[in-house]
């Protein structure tokens, strides 16, 4: 189990630094200049170019990010906008980020499971193509759309929501933006769910089971609903890391002061500034390895055949 | 499975419940749009209008701009110029930081001295071709001791600057950020490169203090300063600003209350007129933006260098109607526009007329007239040898779609007037375009400026041949000496003579084409009806919050 998790840890840190290099690389060699040049003259450009070092060849250039990044700080940890540090802003913004990311899992699986486990209990009958109707619809609405639909009829036509963000009135502006982020992970989930379940309750012991007399909410409880999770959470994982990290385009709609309106201004603003898209992307990637990193030691605990098709492998 | 409905039941339920009220209703607030983040709160760092905008809330200046755009006093209660015109003595007010630290002259000279240390992007304000203060040049080059720049405090109520030459509006540019004190205790107390990224690193001595704020973010909340020296005359309580990116979502956030103050565009303003509720609060807003065809006149750019003739020039800016532009593709309220300085912005000191009221002066050189235009670019055929000319033409697109449609009428405007020229449209991200530009890469770019300070300079001084090494690039002697006389030399101390000797320079770039003047824009607002005392700009400070009632 050591050597599994050792295993996993390692490959693990290579991708993250095969993923800091590739973006690294790639934001240097984008076209466009780091700095909104408008009011700044020649001499003062290739002053400030040689004071972020971006004359030197790429390969050293990286290797004093890596060195950077190493002390904890990202790129010379100031944006290269307004010098302010990155790393508060940042936290800040992940923050608002998480919290209505949190609030969207948590309602979004909770919803999910819900329809799934319903829908799996009526297969074939008319509840079962309910709610695979509303699932199909959740995948194909993207969730920005659903955002402004929201905005449009309960904002502005009956103003019960704040029809921006608003910080301090947290819970009450975080409801549409976290409803719409969740209609992704209901659908998912409870596609999953049902599919899953319904696998499940073909297997030769659920039969067993229900020749021994169990029936009903019991049997779903007891045998078909433990089994069918696994799979489930593998689906729950990455939604995890797409909700927490923020939704460019709703932060964007709504004013969220989220990682993901940060990474667009940073990306489309004046000038595209290396700093921020760099320390967002490594957070970015640092996350959705983290949890992918987790649930495969998760697996192999759970379940003895992945570590032993590793030991083999 | 009872679990998992209550568990939801009571998600839905804590939501619903938390969400109650919603909006406050508070009259003494101001809800105000902004249409991007504020760059920064340190003045030398920012370089866009909503920047600048925050900091004159928070922080007030030597002087400030009263509702006409004069310059009155503000933290300098009053000012004598020497006769010579080259040195000024301000007395300041009692005046008060936040922290409950005086105002004192000694902040002004750091601050300034900052900017020159610093090297700042607004270093270049401070030194000749602006403001004049003596050594500034030398300072910001480390040829000089900051201690020699022309600035100094004989007591902590009086401030004594010195200039190198006469600037006649120097009052009026000491209602620009650059100029504005920071409180020196306060910011070396501060972890270095934080002033003004937060509430708690900022602190202003100004009508307002900022309570909510982070670089980058959407939502900026201030309030009254009630230790403002003029508090007692500021009746807003608090002023907050939502950035909102899209104009459809500012109409929006208009019509259901949710913004007082709101920019938007010039698809909007024909719906908004013709809606009987809402056009009552439609106002149009001159601006001092001059939007305009930057033509590269460099012999060796990439495409032959075509435009290094002066016909070719001539020939595209005549074929070219500006009217038709402003009113079936801006449709904003911009003007058309036929001269180097665009109209509503610096007024004559005595005469109070715009430096370009009159629009038709230089007409036989900038105009809409076909004929005139094929005469031109009969002679750059013939000079060129030549009947083809194909030529890039880049703007940036991430800043709304009225450049994109300017862009594309321009392109059918004279490949129609001019049989011969084509255009090739090339949108692109901004930060690619300034690359674009910098590098020397384009043929004619649709570029815009926006003045600092209210005088004709601060726009000639950009096609100076220092000015112009990163567009246009085209030089004239004749020019920069007029400027260099307007500036630092002769004519710096005779406000009429400067005056027309700054027509001659217009002259000089107009009949050269230097580049294609388009249109001032103008700025559509919604504003609600009972919102009085809002001041609108066209220079530096484009709006000004504090006389709300």
């Amino acid at each position: 189990m050591t050597k599994y998790v050792a295993k996993r840890i390692l490959m693990a840190a290579l991708t993250l630094f095969a993923i800091t290099f590739v973006l690294f690389v790639l934001i240097r060699i984008m076209p466009g200049n780091p700095f909104p040049v408008e009011r700044m003259s020649a001499e003062m450009i290739l002053q400030k170019r040689l004071e972020l070092g971006l004359d030197k060849p790429i390969l050293v250039q990286f290797a004093d990010y890596l060195k950077m990044l190493a002390s904890g700080s990202f790129g010379n940890g100031t944006s290269l906008y307004n010098g302010a540090p990155i790393k508060p802003i940042m936290l800040k913004c992940l923050e608002n980020s998480f919290k209505i990311g949190v609030i969207s899992i948590l309602f979004g699986t909770v919803v999910g499971l819900f329809i799934g486990i319903v829908a799996a209990m009526h297969r074939g009958k008319f509840l079962d193509g309910f709610c695979t109707v509303v699932s199909i619809l959740g995948v194909c609405i993207p969730s920005y759309v659903f955002m402004i639909f929201l905005q449009y009829f309960f904002s502005y036509k009956i103003p019960f929501f704040p029809y921006f963000f608003d910080a301090s009135n947290f819970l009450s502006s975080a409801v549409m933006p976290a409803l719409s982020l969740s209609l992704f992970a209901i659908s998912t989930v409870s596609r999953f769910t049902r599919n899953e379940m319904v696998e499940v309750m073909n297997s030769d012991y659920v039969k067993l089971a229900e020749a021994k007399g169990l029936y009903g909410w019991q049997l779903m409880r007891r045998h078909v609903l433990r089994n069918a999770l696994i799979p489930i959470v593998t689906v729950i994982a990455p939604l995890v890391v797409d909700l927490l990290t923020g939704a460019m385009v709703i932060e964007k709609i709504y004013g969220i002061n989220g990682v993901g309106k940060l990474m667009v201004d940073a990306i489309a603003g004046q000038g595209v500034d290396y700093n921020y898209v760099l320390a967002l992307g490594i957070v970015f990637s640092a996350l959705y390895i983290a949890i992918m990193l987790l649930l495969d030691i998760l697996y192999g605990i759970i379940d003895p055949r992945i570590r032993l098709a590793a030991k083999e492998g | 499975m009872r679990k998992i409905l209550m568990f939801t039941l009571l998600i839905l339920a804590a939501m619903v419940t938390a969400c109650g009220g919603g909006e406050e209703k508070d009259s003494n607030t101001l809800k105000v749009m902004l249409g991007s983040n504020a760059v920064s709160l340190d003045a030398a760092q920012a370089t866009d209008s909503v920047s600048f905008e925050l900091m004159a809330d928070c922080i007030d200046g030597l002087t400030q701009m009263d509702s006409n755009g004069k310059a009155i006093p503000a933290i300098a209660e009053s000012y004598d110029i020497s006769e010579d015109g080259k040195t000024y003595t301000f007395h300041l007010r009692d005046a008060k930081w936040a922290n409950g630290d005086e105002v004192t002259a000694e902040d002004f000279v750091f601050a300034w001295r900052r900017h020159c240390l610093e090297s700042t992007k607004y270093a270049y304000i401070m030194g000749a071709t602006v403001a004049c203060v003596k050594n500034a040049d030398a300072v910001t080059k480390k040829e000089a001791a900051p201690e020699t720049l022309g600035i100094s405090a004989p007591d902590s109520k009086t401030l004594v600057v010195e200039l190198d030459a006469p600037v006649s509006f120097f009052p009026s540019l000491m209602c620009f950020p650059a100029f504005y004190p920071i409180n020196e205790k306060f910011y070396n107390s501060l972890e270095k490169g934080t002033y003004g990224t937060s509430p708690e690193t900022f602190l202003s001595n100004g009508a307002f203090t900022l309570t909510e704020y982070l670089p980058g973010t959407s939502n900026i909340r201030l309030q009254k300063n009630n230790s403002y020296w003029n508090a007692q005359n500021i009746s807003l309580e608090n002023l907050q600003y939502q950035v909102v990116s899209s104009s459809d979502n500012a109409l929006t956030a208009f019509k259901n209350g949710t913004l007082n103050l709101v920019a938007i565009n010039g698809n909007q303003v024909e719906n908004v007129k013709n809606d009987a509720d809402l056009s009552k609060n439609l106002k149009i807003i001159p601006t001092g933006l001059l939007q305009y065809l930057s033509f590269n006149q460099d012999a060796k750019n990439h495409h032959g260098g075509a435009l290094a003739n002066v016909n070719l020039r001539l020939a595209i800016s005549n074929a070219i109607d500006r009217e038709s532009l402003v009113n079936n593709y801006v449709t904003n309220g911009a003007q058309a526009t036929y001269t180097a300085i665009p109209i509503n912005f610096a007024p004559n000191a005595e005469t109070g007329r715009f430096f370009a009221e009159d629009q038709k002066q230089f007409s036989d050189v900038v105009s809409f007239d076909v004929e005139k235009a094929r005469r031109f670019f009969d002679a750059a055929k013939a000079e060129l040898g030549k009947d083809i000319f194909d030529l890039d033409i880049i703007y940036a697109n991430d800043s709304g779609d009225t450049v994109i449609k300017v862009a594309q009428a321009i392109k059918s405007q004279v490949e129609e007037n001019l049989p011969g020229v084509i255009l090739n449209l090339q949108p692109m991200p901004k930060a690619e375009y300034l690359d674009r530009v910098t590098t020397n890469s384009y043929d004619i770019a649709i570029t815009n400026w926006a003045p600092d300070y209210d005088d004709p300079m601060t726009f000639l001084t950009l096609w100076t041949t220092e000015g112009s090494e990163i567009s246009e690039h085209w030089s004239n002697l004749d020019y920069d000496r007029i400027i260099t006389e307007c500036t630092t030399g002769d004519l710096a101390a005779n406000y009429n003579e400067r005056w027309s000797a700054m027509y001659d320079a217009e002259e000089i770039l107009l009949r050269n084409a230097v580049i294609a003047p388009l249109y001032t824009n103008a700025s559509a607002v919604l504003i609600s009806e009972n919102v009085k005392g809002v001041d609108f700009h066209s220079v530096a400070i484009e709006r000004v919050f504090k006389n709300v009632k």
